[in-house]
């Protein structure tokens, strides 16, 4: 037995160093290939006009400059235009999960007659079956009807509607995958429903919520087609359409888009590493029973 | 607590699982359902918890019919299977949680875990999570939590089956000492007859969703009412001869085994012995039949030996080969002199 232990772990030592020298290359070509555009996005935000243009451009040695940063945040409204996403994108965030969550657990714990558990669930995951973009007059329609064309209000509700069938497919996964045992033990307990759901489903699919929140979070602020069909105006415009506002028949602002874009990484960034550790663990829930 | 189930049956999409089900339990009894997996037990003790609806039939604790009363109101306490203890709260706050969600105030909570705690022997355990617990712990901290509210009833659900033979056999005595301390009426699930002798005042035993006999454990094991019953209670089983238009069961201990020829003994072959330490079980074939019978630890056979049954006659039960059910002792004898 010792024996062969020793033996499995002098092939394992000739194995390792030429696995991880792969393991380097394959992670180092993937990080190049996904962060080279960041990079460069992030140098043309502080290089100057000039060193933009410059052939051969100068990758990594130039004279960093704030003046995008200056002109997009204190000349032009971008402050503004963050300060819309972030209120679009959160509040949006937060009425899907609570009201995706509710409906996922109905769905995952209550038996409806005529087998409407499955039915609700595939009508629900039909609403994100077809473009987006076929929604997108209909929807401009309905804004202007009810006077909440260039509102922040328009695009909360069009993204809590757009997130609600996923948050749904995804908490009702997790639901689904926990014990009920544990449920009923609260119930026998003597906690309410509601009461069990909140002091002991939701805790125990805290990872799973997080995965489903930075999702929301990053589908909403990222969104662009219907901020810019049902916002024209600087009072509810976010990010994304003002950044694209910037390319204009006479000039294309290279620097201030590049500055106002590395701003709006940040956000998502901090939110994701704050919630890293539950991220991992929450897309591979139910994928081993533990 | 009296509880009493009143026809209740129970149909899962046109199966039915509880059967036509009437049962009364007095205040302070310890009744175990018995059965096979399936045969309705466990749905049984969750429609008296308030988990699973009643189709037809009523339940009623104390008088009061509870059929529509939520799970939250019916102030019983249930141990799972699973113990369902829950993993993110430490052993302290998982007992305390009955007393939690009844919003007591939090040192008259401590006090009471902490009582609890020590009865079970698992005060050194508060701080710790429920997945750090072995399952014999895991099991008293699932009793800890049932207890810590003095419920009216504790139900529980094969509560010991997760736990190796030892500990099981030492958990079931401790579970009997607690019930006989407490006083607490208690619904015991088990498909173990062992478990059902052991604990319960009295055993009911079910199949297929049907009551088949309610009675104490010693009336249950000497006068079973049916073969289902004969054969299901008692380790190791009941032996069953079919004899013309009779089917007889006699126990493995009222067969003596003997190695000289007697009159009116029955010849057999040794199958096999199995010595268990202090008895032999003696494994038989006569004719077409295989029999079990019970000899002294001292009695040593060779496999294909001869041997002579003495069977105690006053302990033969008679049942209908075609129902199962058991027919009046001298059926046979009646019979023969109606012809």
């Amino acid at each position: 037995m010792l024996s062969t232990q020793k033996v499995q772990k002098s092939q394992k030592r000739v194995y390792v160093p030429l696995v991880s020298f792969v393991h380097f290359v394959v992670l180092l070509a993937t990080l190049v290939f996904a962060l080279a555009p960041v990079y460069w996005m992030l140098t043309i935000s502080f290089k100057t006009e000039g060193e933009q243009f410059a052939s051969p451009p100068p990758w990594f040695i130039f004279t960093p400059t704030l003046e995008h940063y200056y002109d997009a945040f204190v000349t032009r409204s971008f402050g503004r235009y963050l300060l819309t996403s972030a209120i679009v994108a959160v509040t949006s965030t937060i009425l899907a999960l609570v009201i995706g969550t509710l409906a996922a657990y109905a769905l995952a714990r209550f038996e409806l007659p005529l087998k409407l558990n499955r039915r609700l669930s595939l009508w629900i995951l039909s609403t994100r079956m077809f473009p987006a973009i076929v929604t997108a007059v209909p929807l401009f329609l309905m804004m202007r009807d009810v006077r909440l064309l260039n509102t922040r209000a328009a695009l909360i509700i069009v993204y809590t509607a757009f997130n609600l069938p996923f948050v749904v497919w995804m908490m009702r996964g997790f639901f689904a995958d926990l014990p009920r045992d544990l449920e009923e033990a609260a119930l026998v307990d003597g906690d309410s429903r509601l009461g069990a759901l909140v002091r002991i489903v939701l805790p125990l699919v805290t990872p799973g919520l997080a995965a489903t929140a930075v999702f929301c979070l990053i589908v909403s602020w990222n969104e662009f087609l219907f901020a810019l069909v049902l916002t024209q105006t600087d009072a509810a415009m976010t990010l994304p359409v003002g950044i694209a506002g910037r390319v204009t028949q006479y000039e294309i602002k290279w620097g201030v888009m590049s500055a106002a874009a590395s701003v709006a990484i940040v956000p998502i960034l901090v939110f994701a590493l704050a919630l890293q550790r539950y991220l991992v663990r929450g897309l591979s829930m139910g994928a081993v029973k533990g | 607590m009296s509880i009493e189930f009143r026809n209740v049956t129970k149909t899962f999409g046109g199966a039915c699982v509880v059967d036509d089900l009437s049962l009364e339990v007095r205040d302070g009894e310890f009744i175990v359902l018995l059965g096979p997996s399936g045969c309705g037990k466990t749905t049984t003790l969750r429609m008296l918890a308030g988990l699973e609806t009643i189709t037809s039939g009523d339940i009623i604790i104390n008088g009061e019919r509870v059929n529509d009363v939520p799970t939250q109101h019916r102030d019983l306490a249930m141990v799972f299977q699973s113990y369902a203890l829950y993993p993110h709260m430490t052993i302290a706050e998982n007992i305390g949680y009955p007393l939690r969600v009844r919003k007591l105030e939090k040192a008259d909570r401590t006090a009471r875990v902490q009582r609890v705690a020590a009865m079970l022997e698992i005060e050194s355990l508060l701080e710790r999570k429920p997945r750090q617990l072995s399952g014999g712990e895991r099991q008293r901290v699932a009793l800890a939590r049932a207890i810590v509210r003095e419920p009216r009833a504790y139900l529980m659900d094969e509560p010991l089956s997760n736990l190796d033979a030892r500990l099981r056999v030492q958990m079931r005595g401790e579970l009997k000492r607690l019930q006989h301390q407490l006083g607490t009426t208690t619904i015991y699930v088990t498909h173990d007859q062992a478990e059902a002798m052991t604990l319960a005042s009295r055993v009911a035993v079910m199949k297929k969703g049907r009551l088949q006999q309610f009675d104490t454990p010693l009336n249950i094991y000497n006068h079973p009412a049916n073969r289902f019953v004969a054969e299901f209670v008692g380790s190791p089983s009941m032996n069953f001869i079919e004899k013309g238009d009779v089917t007889i069961g006699i126990r493995p201990e009222h067969i003596q085994v003997l190695t000289t020829p007697e009159d009116g003994a029955l010849e057999a072959r040794v199958y096999v012995t199995e010595l268990m330490g202090n008895e032999t079980f003696v494994f038989l074939s006569t004719g077409d039949n295989r029999l079990i019978a019970r000899a002294p630890a001292d009695f040593r056979a060779d496999v294909d030996t001869k041997v002579w049954l003495r069977i105690a006659t006053d302990k033969i039960h008679r049942f209908d080969p075609v129902t199962g059910e058991l027919l009046p002792q001298r059926r046979s004898g009646a019979t023969e002199s109606a012809k």
